[in-house]
């Protein structure tokens, strides 16, 4: 009798057990339906942000291109700037070997002058007019003011030489962007391949970016033309000269 | 001292530049290289080179790594060394330095600091 009242017993909380296991699954079932909503929900919003970045990604290529584009096409236009400068510069030089000839013709000119000047025998009216025509040929301060002319177009163009170093710092600058791309084209591809990994892994199988293997380049590269860089590296320079040791060699390449 | 500059540059306008502006300190006698083991190729053809200006970002081999492998080579490791970079920092400065990279010049540069550095290495030598 005692067992069949224990085993009723054990029945009733069995049931118990059940009824409150129903009770949660009454809740629960609600939750677990939105949840199934959410997630039909949810997939195809991946899948739009998934054909999203594979669309970006697949642009990469075609911006870093431009960019490599861009740094090719001012390096030959700053090559031919260079060109027509030093086309320029020989011409200068050129004109200005001309004109020592003429100002030494000039001074043969003036001691023939004065050789006839001496054979006159003071003869007034001749000396006067041989002066005033020499002093009509005199061409020696205009010769001297278009030497400095040429002097000065020829230390321009040397300045506009030296402004030309702009494409190297912007070319540097091109690969530091270039760079980025790269590393933001990585990280991309490696999101689309964890969230699609079958379909979006065959698309990127097709996308390779240009970007040049080992290249090295100064992401600050900037165009300064002051003297303040070089003033400050000047001061390291003395600061630091003596003070490198081979154990600062070592640390730095470890 | 008749000076022939071997001229490392991977930039095209730089070389021309640094060029130019040797030649309007006088200085005539150069011969170029593109990169790092470029400049090593030309250093092994050309025993009369006897003066490096050198950048630093390059590829295939840096200035910097130019620069270490000069002074570990005890046919070239004399070699006056002039590094023309746009590395500013203070770190870059100070690395360059620990290989005995003889003196540092900032992009963009002008004749005169040119001029002074140069002077300042040859007159040490």
């Amino acid at each position: 009798m005692s067992n069949s009242i224990s085993n009723m017993n054990q029945v009733f909380d069995k049931l118990k057990d059940l009824k409150t296991i129903f009770k949660l699954g009454e809740k629960v079932i609600p939750i677990i339906q939105n949840l199934i909503q959410f997630m039909g929900e949810i997939v195809p919003l991946l899948e739009t942000i998934n054909k999203s970045i594979s669309d970006s990604t697949q642009k990469i290529p075609q911006a870093t291109n431009q960019i490599n584009d861009v740094t090719s096409a001012t390096e030959l236009a700053t090559t031919e700037i260079l060109d027509l400068v030093d086309e320029t510069s020989n011409q200068l030089m050129e004109v200005d070997k001309v004109i020592g000839e003429i100002k030494e013709r000039d001074k043969q000119a003036n001691e023939k002058f004065d050789e006839l000047v001496n054979k006159l025998n003071g003869d007034e009216t001749l000396v006067k007019l041989i002066n005033e025509y020499k002093e009509l040929k005199d061409n020696g301060s205009n010769i001297d003011s278009i030497s400095e002319t040429m002097q000065k177009i020829n230390d321009n163009s040397y300045k506009i030489t030296l402004s030309l170093q702009v494409q190297d710092i912007t070319s540097q600058q091109l690969s530091a962007v270039n760079h980025l791309i790269e590393s933001v084209n990585d990280k991309l591809t490696t999101m689309v391949q964890e969230i699609d990994h079958s379909d979006i892994k065959q698309d990127f199988e097709h996308i390779s970016a240009s970007i040049p293997q080992g290249v090295s380049f100064d992401a600050n590269a900037k165009y300064d033309p002051g003297h303040d860089r070089q003033d400050k590296v000047d001061e390291i320079v003395s600061e630091n000269q003596e003070k490198a040791t081979q154990e600062d060699i070592d640390k730095l390449f470890s | 001292m008749d000076l022939k500059f071997l001229v490392v540059d991977d930039s095209v306008t730089m070389r021309r530049i640094v060029i130019n502006s040797l030649k309007n300190l006088g200085y005539t006698s150069y011969v170029e290289a593109t990169d790092g083991k470029d400049a090593l190729a030309k250093l092994a053809a050309d025993s009369s080179i006897n003066f490096v200006i050198t950048d630093w970002n390059m590829p295939n081999m840096t200035g910097l790594e130019l620069s270490q492998a000069i002074r570990g080579d005890a046919n070239l490791s004399k070699l006056p060394i002039l590094m023309v970079t746009t590395r500013g920092v203070k770190e870059d400065i100070v690395q360059a330095l620990a290989i005995k990279v003889n003196n540092y010049v900032v992009k963009p540069f002008t004749p005169q600091v040119l001029k002074e550095k140069l002077d300042a290495i040859l007159a040490n030598l």
